[in-house]
């Protein structure tokens, strides 16, 4: 699988991905740092402390000359810069952390996406018309069009509210982490209200494909063998199903980096998106240029996992 | 039994010459969803223009009931944290929500409609650019970038139709690139063409009026996306900025409460919700009746 030509086009893309990140940092950059220098504090600073903070910062330099040094720091030694809300913060391992743990939300969600989706469309379209099918088509529409974070309210409301009250608390869910990454019982709850939207279309496309395949000769063919139900879902049927639903993987997985914005300012999850929404309330500019950094390299790199998952499960793709 | 003989007395023998439109209206009236999605829609609008001129209390009178007071007589939907009256927020939150909806429907038309003409009739190089700066912005997270658009241009209502224009009008502009593909080969418009009239006219007179039907449907589709994005936006605290009320703000001022007020958020949520989701029925109504081949 991992041929040549696969390790060319891996460089290629982590080449592109490296000139994204570059231009994406760069048009974040210079649009903030035209915004007056004033801007870039929070507190009303005079005299001499000012002065102190603008050379410090390095904001009373040119702007291409701030641009430059910004471009070395990240480059050669891997470094953003420092907070300007909380002073003497570094900021690269600051979001490097964060990224994990967004990512360690996002996996979960995804795993919860495609493994519900995927069980609830194949259900649906070998038990078709039945009550599951109603069930899950009136669910998916639901998942739809709820926003993510009505979704996720209804969940709060249910299980750390309404379960709580009924069970004397007996049944808690502790909204907010303990620690810096998430233990099972805590990271559920948001994976679910992440996924459920994404989770009602992999389950209406899954049912579609499946629908389709089922009635295709090969699967008449393998039941004329005396092939068990099981193995003909499984084996079968799935793996051809799967084709069309593992197109929407890239939107999808864009849209769980997108929606963990949301869902992580709700729970309250020390990641990525809770920092990106803070530090622009804080106007903590230079967070927010590392941040987005960050984010540009994580959905380049998610397109190629994804990319690359294409080659696994269709072995016709090549790159 | 007897009316049912009499109109079929009094149908005319030959079925009348229906339009395009009168023909859709007809099967949009038979599909029950699209129409309790519009009747709820137009009574959202007729209740957010009421709320031009009168709101039950002001939107920012603070102290008209106890603070987190539920529902009552009174407060029909309770009270917020500083006991301003929930309902009244809620129905400028309307006029907020309609207003980001439609506006940015209409500047989405204004830009995606003439690009996706001139790239699908032209073709070329300026079809290249345009199908490859639309790739881009597929490729870049939406929200992130609203977020960013707004924090240069600082939060107001305007700005945030603008942020939202600037991450959604690909799809506008795709599908109208898509349809006048299509359409160019069509002998109408080499007839068009023929008799020599100029592309603008062809652009705008023949091959636009011809993809009016699909881009309506677009544009309900894109209202919802909009609302949903402004919900978003105002939820993280960098969209409409307090004292003045939108539905994504009030839930996230709820959801800091939602132990103790539980009508502070659920209000807006619901009244989000349903409005999302008669948009989108209205929608996939619009699409069954202006094509009827189309399926799901």
């Amino acid at each position: 699988m991992l041929t040549r030509g696969t390790l060319l086009y891996i460089g290629q893309r982590l080449v592109l991905i490296a000139f994204t990140v570059v231009a994406v940092s760069s048009i974040v950059f210079l649009g903030i740092h035209r915004l007056p220098g004033d801007a870039l504090f929070n507190e009303h600073l005079h005299g001499t402390q000012y002065e102190l903070l603008l050379h410090h910062y390095g904001l009373d330099k040119p702007l291409w000359e701030q641009y430059t040094s910004f471009l070395q720091g990240m480059f050669l030694h891997g470094n953003l810069g420092e907070s300007l809300v909380n002073r003497g913060v570094p900021i690269t391992p600051l979001v490097l952390r964060e990224l994990t743990v967004s990512v360690e939300v996002g996996l979960f969600a995804l795993i919860f996406t495609i493994g519900l989706g995927m069980l609830l469309g194949v259900v649906a379209a070998l038990r078709q018309n039945s009550w599951v099918d109603y069930v899950l088509s009136t669910t998916s529409v639901i998942g739809y069009s709820m926003p993510s974070f009505v979704i996720a309210t209804f969940l709060i409301l249910l299980f750390a509210v309404w379960l709580d009250n009924l069970t004397q608390g007996t049944f808690y869910f502790q909204i907010g982490w303990t620690g810096t990454y998430g233990s099972i019982g805590e990271i559920w709850l948001p994976a679910f209200a992440l996924g459920f939207p994404y989770a009602s279309i992999v389950a209406r496309l899954t049912r579609a494909s499946m629908l389709e395949v089922i009635r295709q000769d090969y699967i008449r063919t393998a039941r004329a063998k005396g092939l068990r139900e099981t193995v003909i879902t499984i084996r079968h049927a799935l793996r051809n199903a799967l084709i069309p639903v593992i197109t929407i993987l890239g939107p999808l997985v864009i849209g769980i980096i997108t929606g963990g914005v949301i869902i992580e300012n709700i729970f309250g999850i020390p990641g990525l998106g809770k920092e990106f929404a803070n530090s622009i309330l804080n106007r903590d500019y230079n967070i927010v240029i590392g941040v987005f950094t960050m984010y540009a390299a994580l959905v380049g790199l998610a397109n190629l996992g994804v990319d690359l998952l294409y080659v696994v499960i269709d072995p016709r793709i090549r790159y | 039994m007897a009316a049912t003989a009499a109109a079929v007395v009094t149908r005319p023998i030959a079925p009348e010459q229906a339009s395009l439109w009168s023909d859709a209206w007809r099967r949009l009236r038979r599909n029950r969803m699209a129409l309790i999605s519009a009747v709820y829609l137009t009574l959202l609008v007729v209740v957010a223009i009421v709320a031009i001129f009168k709101t039950p209390y002001s939107y920012r009178a603070v102290g008209v009931a106890l603070p987190y007071s539920g529902p009552s007589a009174a407060n029909w939907l309770g009270a917020d944290i500083l006991g301003r009256d929930v309902l009244s927020r809620l129905l400028v939150g309307a006029q907020i929500s309609l207003i980001v909806g439609v506006g940015t429907q209409v500047l989405v038309l204004a830009v995606g409609v003439p690009i996706g003409l001139i790239a699908g009739y032209y073709k070329g190089v300026a079809d290249s650019v345009v199908s490859f700066i639309i790739n881009v912005f597929y490729g870049i997270p939406d929200l992130l970038v609203a977020m960013i658009l707004l924090l240069l241009l600082g939060p107001s209502l305007n700005n945030i139709i603008i942020a939202i224009v600037a991450t959604r009008w690909m799809d506008m502009t795709r599908l109208v690139r898509g349809q006048t593909l299509a359409l160019r080969e069509r002998e109408f418009i080499e007839a068009a063409r023929a008799s020599g009239a100029k592309p603008l006219k062809i652009l705008f007179g023949h091959i636009l009026p011809n993809a009016l039907g699909p881009i309506i449907v677009q544009a309900t589709f894109g209202v919802p996306a909009a609302i949903l994005f402004e919900a978003f936006l105002s939820f993280l605290g960098i969209g409409v900025q307090p004292p003045t009320p939108s539905w994504g703000s009030m839930a996230s001022d709820g959801l800091a409460a939602i132990r103790i007020a539980p009508h502070m958020v659920l209000a807006p949520s619901i009244a989000l919700s349903l409005t999302l989701m008669a948009f989108n029925f209205l929608g996939d109504g619009l699409r069954d009746a202006l094509d009827p081949r189309s399926r799901r």
